[in-house]
Formats: structure tokens, sequence, C-alpha cells
């Protein structure tokens, strides 16, 4: 057993998702991941067992532990009581603080989530807000969301929200006071670190890439994490 | 299909839902795309069945996307759900009911966590009060939003003012019911009816009169995904699930489709425009689409709540066709104005899909 | 000698295990629940490998029972305890004897594959179970699914309640794999036209000759073997069965489309064995089937001196290894008795 496998094991989450694996291949069956790209979480999950450390920074390196969509559908159906989605996650977790995952173009996308709805949890109290879904950014969400989003404050009115408003209800502001706390809870449990480890590998890839790194979702970086796609990535 | 050998099944995914003092948690994402079925929750329950229900304004998001999208690490995100069981607390509630499925299944795997781990309760504990000072109690009762409108579906029936039937026909409306992942998938037994065969949706919609229709991509992902959505560069993972269920539902000419997730119905919702610009392909009849509801939304509908009240404009599928099969009544000329009549403009009409307005 | 003998069950173990003491010279008295004794071998078309009728093997082995042997239908257990160097049973109604010996053969029973939610089986029709199967084929009815149809395709399920934690069952119950062999060469004997396939983890040929059948399959018959367990199955709107699954030697998630899914229902213990064991005070039965004294040396006997096992009450067995061990038992219950 080498360090990397140490870690996982430090992880509830492995506790709880791989006892041993009989490679049955039920977890792919059903995993919406593995029809789409080339990816196979059976695959995952014997690597893992195997305990070889090198084969497991191999996988955090990859692209393979970022396909997953974390729908859980496996934990369903796992005749050993496994769970290859919580593998995953505790897989990303040791692949982010040890920095591997920039060295997979579906990794290094860890920065634009952080960017987005990571530093939105901080800034607001929201994962997500309207103001954030920008139709530039989201074509997909089609004219009625573009007509919503220039009106927002009179539609958002209309549906009986209460958006930026003092109080309770829909979309309402959070105090700063509880954004303080949210604040203070992500400094004491590790939350920030994670956010500051994201930036400084990050900011290290983008330096060996040539790439500007600034702090927004506007750098040559971010930009380019964000939409990179090499078409290597599904079935044949 | 045996409906017989469902209910069977059904029996043994029973849950305790509990009666009334609801201390609510609002979602992120439903907030954010179908606030007004948020709206509609609370005036039904209220209004409706006289229940009092706790809408706090210092619940913050749970991270959920943060956390499945693995930014936001596993103790961080238990302690922010701890402060949100602290204010439960300190609201004088012990019954906690979540808006978003998310929430919901994050909520049921920590205390799950900590019933197996409990020094890791006792760490967070910990972590919460050097935070914020605040102590907890862990919710009496945990529901999702869905089991509560589902525990009320018949009393809601007996006030509603349409059924879920086709007006002309007289026969019940063919309904796609869709389960968010999170409900069920996890812990079975934390869900009305189960994983396989979940029937907190089903049940609504026997109640309200309709149909349910099982299809061969009935438990698919919606194609959400977290960071395969949240990430430009991967949302053909999530386009293509939503996909394959359009596709493996288009057979049976659902009527509508009605989810439980704040996520699902703006994916099924918006792929099925994204599809028809790339595609040209539109599901339903005459280019309608098929139209995507939230629960509440439903609920409303039947209620006879003004569908512009409730948020169906919103929707990029039009819900006009499905109105005017239930026969309710709505002003085209109101759809697009703001809250007093004010003129907001109006969307543009997509290429394929149909778009109705005044 | 005179000692008298009580054997609990009328299935191969219990019939076997009667007519082998009795030639022994032991007094038997054979008990058994149901009206008519034969146990699951009645409903059962044919045998792996031979393809021998169940019907003709069950009077076979009826046939070597001694005309001394008591037996005592109808009657189902409720009193069994060992009063100093015998035993004392007694039946529902009213039915009680004296024992110097007890052998339990109790068998097992089908997994209830309801509890495979996803499968679908009670649900949608064209999902059976091989002893579903079986009956059709014994009924000698044609061969269409449940909507009248030949099926273009079949698909067998393995291990549908075996080596699955999810229904608590963690044991493999033996005979499923060479049992799906044999229903896959009947099936298409019958529909020379149709695909089958097999979905297997692991194909456990164990037994002489069950390799012989597995490859005849593969040559003459042209079965797929597909190594992945199924996950889920779903109806479409013609009644066919969709599985999903994966084919784990291509690394492959695979959707198939079936007229007919048979699942390979596992051996569970039948609910009567517990109680019987706990009246008796053996303890060693957390899974339900009976631990013996030993599982390499001593296979018929239990803690308890006196009382004996035989079949698959003991673990899943198939009915050549049941009879073999039904008169193991018999020679183990002598050895006892005559010391």
């Amino acid at each position: 057993m080498g360090e990397l496998y140490n870690r996982l094991a430090d992880d509830i989450r492995f506790v709880e998702s791989l006892k041993a694996c009989i490679n049955c291949g039920t977890c792919t069956a059903i995993c919406p991941a593995a029809e789409f790209y080339n990816y196979d979480p059976r695959v995952i999950a014997t690597t893992v067992q195997s305990q070889d450390d090198e084969k497991i920074r191999e996988l955090m390196s990859s692209d393979a532990i970022w396909y997953c969509g974390e729908c859980m559908s496996c934990k369903t159906r796992c005749p050993r009581g496994n769970a290859p989605g919580l593998l995953i996650m505790a897989l990303r977790s040791v692949s982010q603080d040890m920095g591997f995952f920039t060295e997979s173009e579906k990794g290094r996308q860890q920065l634009a989530v952080k960017r987005t709805i990571g530093d939105q949890i901080l800034a607001s109290g929201y994962c997500v807000r309207p103001d954030m879904v920008d139709p530039g950014m989201h074509p997909e969400q089609g004219p009625v969301w573009d007509w919503e989003h220039k009106n927002l404050i009179p539609v958002m009115n209309k549906l009986g929200a209460n958006y930026n408003g003092e109080g309770s209800g829909a979309l309402r502001k959070i105090s700063q006071d509880d954004l303080d706390e949210l604040q203070k809870i992500f400094e004491i449990t590790g939350g920030q670190e994670r956010y500051d480890k994201i930036e400084e590998f990050s900011k290290e890839k983008a330096a060996e890439m040539g790439l500007e790194f600034g702090t927004d979702t506007n750098s040559e970086y971010f930009q380019h994490i964000y939409t990179a796609n090499n078409q290597k990535h599904n079935h044949e | 299909m045996k409906l017989e050998g469902k209910r069977l099944i059904w029996q043994d995914y029973q849950k305790e839902i509990a009666d009334d003092h609801y201390f609510y948690a609002r979602s992120c994402i439903r907030q954010t795309f179908f606030p007004g079925a948020e709206a509609v929750f609370v005036k039904i329950l209220k209004d409706e069945l006289g229940k009092d229900i706790h809408d706090e304004q210092h619940h913050t998001s749970c991270t959920g996307i943060g956390y499945h999208s693995d930014v936001v690490p596993f103790d961080t995100t238990m302690t922010v759900v701890a402060r949100q069981f602290a204010l439960m607390t300190e609201a004088g509630y012990e019954n906690y009911a979540a808006s978003c499925v998310t929430s919901f299944g994050l909520y049921t795997e920590i205390l799950d966590t900590w019933h197996h781990f409990p020094e890791k309760e006792a760490q967070i504990r910990e972590y919460l009060f050097k935070a914020t000072g605040r102590e907890f109690t862990k919710p009496k009762n945990l529901a999702h939003a869905s089991d509560i409108v589902y525990k009320f579906r018949h009393q809601i029936a007996a006030k509603a003012k349409y059924k879920l039937v086709d007006k002309n026909t007289g026969k019940p409306l063919k309904v796609v019911e869709h389960i968010g992942c999170h409900y069920s998938k996890m812990f079975p037994h934390k869900g009305i009816g189960g994983a396989e065969y979940p029937y907190v949706l089903s049940g609504m919609i026997e109640a309200w009169g309709g149909e349910v229709i099982d299809y061969p991509e009935r438990r698919h992902c919606c194609g959400f995904g977290f960071r395969q959505y949240l990430v430009q560069a991967n949302r053909g993972f999530s386009l293509s699930c939503s996909k394959k269920k359009f596709e493996s539902m288009e057979p049976y000419e659902p009527d509508m489709i009605i989810t439980n997730c704040p996520g699902c119905p703006m994916f099924l919702d918006r792929w099925q425009y994204a599809l028809s610009e790339m595609e040209g392909k539109t599901y339903g009849e005459n280019h309608n689409g098929i139209p995507v509801f939230t629960y509440e939304e439903v609920a409303g509908m039947i209620m006879g709540y003004d569908p512009w009240e409730i948020g169906l404009q919103v929707h990029q599928v039009p819900a006009e066709p499905l109105l005017d099969k239930i026969g309710i009544p709505y002003d085209s000329s109101r759809k697009f104005k703001g809250k007093n009549g004010e003129d907001l403009g109006m969307p543009e009409s997509p290429s394929y899909l149909k778009f109705y307005s005044e | 000698m005179g000692k008298h003998v009580v054997v609990i069950g009328a299935g191969p173990a219990g019939l076997e295990t009667s007519a082998s003491l009795a030639k022994l010279g032991f007094h038997v008295t054979l008990v058994e629940k149901e009206d008519v004794s034969g146990g699951h071998l009645k409903k059962w078309h044919a045998l792996f490998p031979t393809l021998l009728s169940g019907k003709d093997a069950l009077e076979t082995i009826t046939k070597g029972l001694d005309s001394s042997i008591k037996i005592q239908t109808a009657t189902k257990v409720t009193g069994l305890e060992a009063v100093n160097d015998y035993f004392t049973i007694s039946g529902h109604n009213g039915w009680q004897e004296k024992a110097d010996a007890v052998v339990l053969t109790t068998g097992f029973q089908l997994f209830d594959s309801h509890r495979k939610e996803e499968y679908g089986y009670g649900i949608y029709e064209n999902v059976i179970t091989s002893a579903d199967l079986e009956e059709l084929f014994a009924s000698g009815k044609a061969f269409v699914n449940r909507h009248g149809n030949k099926p273009e395709r079949v698909g067998f399920v393995h291990c549908v309640g075996s080596r699955d934690e999810k229904v608590n069952n963690l044991h493999c119950s033996k005979v499923c794999c060479i049992t799906a062999v044999k229903q896959a060469i009947e099936v298409k004997q019958l529909l020379p036209d149709a695909e089958v396939f097999c979905f297997y983890m692991d194909l456990r040929m164990f037994g002489r000759h069950y390799e012989e059948l597995y490859k005849e399959a593969q040559e003459k018959y042209n079965i797929q073997f597909i190594r992945g367990r199924l996950s889920e199955s779903t109806e479409d709107r013609d009644g066919n069965i969709v599985v999903k699954v994966e084919d784990t030697l291509l690394g492959k998630p695979l959707r198939i489309k079936v007229g007919l899914l048979v699942l390979m229902a596992g051996m569970e213990p039948a609910p009567d064995t517990k109680p019987l064991a706990n009246m008796l005070g053996l303890k060693n039965v957390s899974d339900g089937f009976i631990q013996p004294l030993d599982e390499v040396l001593h296979t018929n006997s239990t803690e308890i001196p006196g009382v004996f096992v035989a079949g698959t009450c003991s673990g899943p067995k198939s009915v050549s290894d049941t009879l073999a061990d039904a008169r193991s038992a018999a020679l183990a219950v002598a050895d006892y008795l005559k010391s």
C-alpha cells in the first residue's frame, strides 16, 4: 500500500464506496457517463483495488476520473454494495489536493467550476443565481431565458420572488453576517484551502501553457479550460 | 406491464412524512429558474392546507452543487448542512423540508454517514461551534418537498378545479414522471416507492387524474451531471442524456413531463429547444414540444392558479397546448407582461419549436 | 437393530436418505409437509447435464423406497426435541413419534425474483424465472412469450438472488450456471432461429460434462455468452424487454432487446429449516443453511449427536450431489446408531 492509496483510505466516502469489487459491470451497464464517454467505472474500481500507487497516480492525472456525473445510479445496483460514484469523489479530492488534476484536460476544468459555482457560494450564499446564467455563456438556455434575463427584476417580482430583497423568500439577499459564517466554515473545514489549491496548481499550469491566468472568468486560461475539447473523450 | 407488481414494491417503500410544522429550505436552482414553483408550494401548504411552514431567511446554499462538482470538500459541506440544522433548531422546528433533491440526497447521505461514523458527527459539531457558535439537533423528520405534496395529494385533488384529463376525449393525460437521481438512487428506503419504481410523482399523477407512462429510459439521468453541464466543453454529455430520454418516451406520445428535482425540468425544457435548433427535431405534436413541469406547478395548475402567476411563461417549451387540452383558461396578452401589466417586450421565437404569445 | 430414524422433508434428499436407511435395516419415518413427496423435482422438466426427465428421475428415486418406510405426508413438524438419547417429533396434526436419530432434509426455496426489483419480474410480462421456464417446457405448449409471440431473442440472467449483497445472499447457488446452459440449449432446440444470450459473471462449470455442455452450447447452438451482470430491464412499447449490461470483456455498455428474459433464480434456505434448527438448539445457522460439523470431513453430522443433514438444507447442491449426500448421510446415521 502506498501513500496515495492511504490518502484515499482516509476518506469516509472511500471506506463506504469500495469493498471487494467482482468486476461484474453492473455499474458500467447503467452509467450515463459510460454511454457517452470512453469511460468504465468498473475499471476505476479495479484499478484502485490493485492498491498500486503508480496506477492510482496515473488515474488521478487522467481524464478518466472527471467523466462521472455523480448521478449515483451505480450505488443502487452494485451487488457488493459498492459505489463507484463515491469512489470517484474520493479520487477527485486527492487529485485536487495533490495537484494531479491540472495534468488532464477534464481535470483542469476544476478551476472553471471553482471560479463560477465555488466563488458564487461564498459571494452570494447561492450555488447558482439567475444573474450568473449569462445567455452568452449559455446559448442553450434559449430565447425565453434571454428575455427573462433582460427583465430579471420585474419577472422575478411577478413570480413571487424576493429578488435581492431583505428578509425571507426566493432569491432574497443573504446577509453579510450569514456570508461571514459561511466563510468561516470554509476556513475551518478545508473549503478555503481546497479553493486556494485549485488556484495555485492551476496558476502553475497556466504558466507552463503560456496562458494569461488572471482572477476571473475572462482570462485566457479560464476561457481555454472552459471550452477546450480535444474530441478524444467519446466512443468511436 | 402489470401495475399490481409495482404496487407490491411500493408497499415496501413507505416513509414517514411529518404532518405539519415544516422548516423550509429553498433550492438554488429552483429559485433561479422556477421561483414560481416554490411560491406555489408555500401557498398551497399555507393557504389551501393550513399548514405551518417556516420560510427561513438565514439559510444558504447547502453547497451541494459545489460538493458534487468536487470543489467543496465533504467536511465543509457537512458543516454548512449542520448550520442549516442549527437554524432549524433555533427556529423551534424539527421537520426539515428540502426544496432541492440534491440537498435532500446530501442530507440523507450526511445523516447516514454520522450514523455509521459518530466521531465524524462530533467533529462537525465542533467545526460548526467554532465557526459560528451554533449547535443543532438533527431533524426528527426529513422530507423532500415532493414527499409533502405526495402526502397531501388527495386533499389537493379534492380542492382542485381541474384534472389531468383531456377535456375533449375525457381520457387521462399521458404523463412521464422524472425523478431526480439523488431522490432515492442512493438510499432507496428514503424515497416513496424506492429507487426502481418511485411512487412519489406517480402517486400525484394518479390522484390528479392522469396516467403514468413507463418507458425504457425512465430511470436515466436528465444529464445535469454537475460538472458535465457547468463547463461548456462538457455539455454534449448533458444534451445526449436528455435526448436519449426524449427518443425513448416519444413513441408513447406523452402529454407532459413532471419532475421533482430542481435541475431536471430546466434541462428537459431547454435541451428540447437546443435539439430543435441543432437538428430541426421537435418532440410532441405540431412542433409544440413535450411540456415539462415541476410538481408544484402542476399542483398550482389543477388548483386553478393563473398560469402566468405560477411561472409557466418562463418555460421554453410552451404550456398553452396542454392548458388547452385540460381546459385551463389563460390570457395570452398577459403572458410576458410584468406584475402590473407593464410591457417587458417579448422573447424571440425559436426556429422550430412553437412559440405562443398574444 | 430396530432403531428408528425420522427424516424430515420428502424431496430427493429425504427420499434417498430414507431408502438407504431402510436398506441398512432401520425403521424409517419420512415426514413431508405437502400432500405429495418429491419437492422441487416434481416441477422440473429436465436435469443437466444429460437432459434426464425430472419425472423419470423422481420415479426412479421413489422406486427405491422400501415398503417398510412410513411416509407421513401433509404433516408440518411443529415440535422437535432431544430428550436424553432419543428425540420426540410432533406435527401440527397431532402426529407424534420418537426416534433414535433425526435427518433434516428440508431442502431450499427458490429465490423470490420479485426482490430483484430492477429486473421487473411480476411487472414486465416477458420476464420469467428458470422455474417458470421448466414449467413451460413440461407443459408441452407452444414456445411463445406472454404476448403470444415466438421470441426472436431470449436472454438468460445468471446469479439472480445469488452472489448479491443487495438481497443478503452472498452465496453462489451452484446449479444456475449449468441450468442456464441447459435451458439455453433447449430454447435453441425449440426455436432454432432465435438468438440466445447468457449474461454471466463467472461460468462455474464444475461438474463432469458441464464444460462439454457449455462448449456444445457455443459450438453447436451458437449461444452468445456475455460476461456482465445485468443492471436493469425495462419494457418497450411492444412488450419486449430492454436490458442494460456491460460486456466486461470488451469494456462496453450494451443495450439488448429480447422477447423473453429468463432469470436464473438461485437457492435460498427453506423457511422451515431455521425454526427446526432452533427447536433442536442448533446454533450455527446464521445464513439459514445448516452448518455441518465439518465442511470437509463431517458433512452430514451436526453439532448435536443424532442430528444429521442431507441435501440442500446445508447449502446449494445439484440433484446428483443431493442423492450422493443422502446416501452418505444414511451411512453417517448407521455409524452413529451402531456405536
